[in-house]
């Protein structure tokens, strides 16, 4: 069976909370359309990568259900080796996909 | 319209034949097919990936990383730090994708790659006057008229500073004589056209999961088809030019290990962002000014440069640097690239459909690329830039000359986001047994028809962007092969 389903609400929950927080000005519409997009970015990436990620987005979740969201964003400026690129992965993709649509997007994620 | 007419297919039939099966359309396969066919050969082209128009796509989206690119542009090679690469999956390959910019092996690296690998008659002449036909063939051509305006201020703080910098040439045409109405000369445009009209097949995706070679001798490939199904293709010889990642991944799943993917050599690349005071962002295109002052150990360039790229290039630091992004139009990003003495290595794992790749810096790389980003950043401060960011944790916004030691002393490769987009060396050719895995004209050693005839064969990253050594070496190869071949046939 298929890690993707898993994986997918994995990364989705973990994605809108880093944009929450990295950028309070964006709409929550467009939180969740960006979440989906790198929810659908990280589901084409190679197999091995895919396990690797979802291996670490479970550990993410458990931590986060243990210690509490808040711990959730203190982990995601740890740079730990693979945890770090991680959270990087899902910031790269989300505000690759934010400014390359909504180029004047302010830096709080506030549309212009 | 500058479409082409089309002149290839999806692959769909389960069982096909033909005399040549050349696995990869880019920058290695689409000569290759072109030459052979037009010699005579019954030629098979097959591509992994689709036959994607130019400009139905926007340059260096996230669109064109979708249709174009392996994993939608996120493949890694694994290490401390982690090396992001990118691999074009289309019809044409990588020339589909990339800068577009040319630059001939400098003669030193192919008389470096005669000596140490043994490469019999890589005459650095001969290789030159190839690359010259090739440079018809592809229309390498200088800008008719100003560079943006991007790469004009990378010349200007070059100059500044006494470097060494020029225009690099590219594989494009202008037909309106308009410097920014390039269109890019590409396989699809180029070489594929040509070995379709001389009568080879060309099947878009189809991948080729295994070549069946029994006692060295390969007979045919079993192949994943674009509506899922398998498929068989048989024939009498097969070129293998799937790139410096897939080429040694479908070698080593149909049982061929010896010195195959061993020795991946790439230029890794640290970037920044500079901030002018006036507008000078152009989205949809690349700087062709390069500075080699410190070639072949370090070269700097401009790279693409829309909001969402400046974006990524402030991610780092965002929390000092988010500001900038607002000022994205006059802003570019730029990079700082290195020979690397590293070496990576490229792993088929049972399994799984992807390789596993993985990189390994050498102590006088993260130097190397810390003195880059450091004279890089020196550059823009010259060339007028009033804010500088460079791509690590903890970087300082460099607005004069007193940042720069507070940088380069924060700098650590660690918290660097490094990339590349040269992949090669994975297959190198020469009569060294001990280090090649292909003879000199690409025979995979042990086999007595499996040939390698993309960027895997260069024996070490040449310095400069390898698409002009790939391609003069793959038309080299596939002329032995004719004169070799063709007389039996």
């Amino acid at each position: 069976m298929s890690v993707l389903p898993s994986l997918r609400s994995l990364v989705r929950v973990t994605a809108v909370t880093v944009l929450q927080h990295d950028l309070p000005g964006l709409p929550d519409v467009v939180t969740q359309e960006v979440a989906s997009f790198t929810v659908q970015r990280l589901s084409v990436l190679a197999a091995h990568m895919r396990l690797g990620i979802a291996a670490i987005a479970l550990f993410v979740r458990l931590f986060a259900s243990i210690a509490g969201q808040p711990r959730l964003l203190w982990l995601s400026k740890t740079h730990l080796p693979l945890l770090g690129e991680y959270f990087r992965l899902i910031r790269s993709l989300s505000y690759a996909y934010i400014w390359e649509k909504w180029p004047d997007t302010r830096s709080d994620g506030s549309p212009a | 319209m500058n479409s082409v007419q089309p002149i290839w297919d999806d692959a769909k039939e389960s069982k096909m034949s033909c005399e040549v099966l050349i696995i990869g359309s880019g920058a290695g396969g689409a000569p290759t097919a072109a030459l052979l066919a037009e010699a005579g050969f019954d030629v098979l082209v097959v591509e992994e990936g689709r036959w994607v128009e130019q400009g139905s796509v926007a340059p260096f989206s996230l669109d064109q990383m979708d249709q174009q690119y392996r994993g939608g542009g996120v493949t890694v090679a694994l290490g401390l730090p982690s090396i992001a690469y990118t691999e074009g999956r289309c019809a044409g390959g990588g020339t589909e994708v990339n800068s577009g910019l040319y630059r001939r092996p400098p003669t030193e690296v192919v008389e470096r790659w005669q000596d140490r690998w043994d490469v019999r008659d890589l005459d650095p002449d001969e290789l030159m006057k190839t690359a010259a036909e090739v440079e018809t063939d592809i229309h390498v051509t200088h800008l008719p008229g100003p560079a943006c305006i991007p790469s004009q201020l990378l010349a200007q703080g070059a100059d500044a500073l006494g470097w060494k910098n020029d225009e690099s040439p590219r594989w494009m045409t202008y037909p309106d004589g308009n410097p920014r109405h390039g269109q890019r000369q590409s396989m699809t445009r180029t070489y594929l056209p040509r070995a379709a009209k001389a009568g080879a097949r060309i099947f878009t995706q189809c991948r080729v999961n295994k070549i069946n070679i029994s006692h060295g001798k390969a007979t045919s490939a079993g192949v994943s088809l674009a509506n899922g199904q398998a498929g068989t293709i048989s024939f009498k010889f097969v070129f293998v030019c799937g790139g410096a990642i897939q080429t040694p991944a479908i070698l080593q799943r149909s049982g061929l290990r010896k010195n195959i993917g061993q020795t991946l050599a790439v230029h890794p690349t640290v970037k920044l962002s500079a901030r002018f005071a006036d507008a000078i962002n152009v989205p949809d295109d690349v700087p062709v000014h390069q500075v080699k002052e410190f070639a072949p150990d370090l070269s700097f360039g401009g790279s693409a440069s829309h909001a969402g790229l400046i974006a990524l290039s402030l991610l780092d630091q965002w929390s000092d640097f988010k500001g900038a992004i607002e000022d994205w139009r006059n802003m570019a990003v730029y990079y700082a690239a290195i020979t690397s003495e590293g070496r990576g290595r490229v792993m088929s794992v049972p399994g799984l459909v992807d390789p596993v790749v993985t990189y390994r810096l050498t102590a006088r790389d993260r130097e190397l690329l810390r003195s880059g980003l450091s004279r890089l950043s020196l550059l823009m401060l010259e060339a007028g830039a009033t804010e500088v960011y460079p791509a690590f944790r903890g970087a300082p916004i460099i607005r004069g000359r007193k940042d720069l030691a507070i940088a380069q002393k924060r700098f650590s490769v660690n918290k660097a986001s490094v990339m590349t987009v040269h992949l090669c060396s994975t297959v190198p050719l020469g009569e060294n047994r001990q280090l090649c895995g292909a003879d000199s004209y690409g025979l995979v050693h042990e086999t007595k028809n499996v040939y390698v005839n993309d960027a895997s064969l260069l024996p070490d990253a040449p310095g400069v962007n390898p698409q002009a050594s790939v391609m003069a070496i793959a038309v080299r190869n596939a002329r032995h092969f004719i004169a070799q071949e063709k007389p039996h046939a």
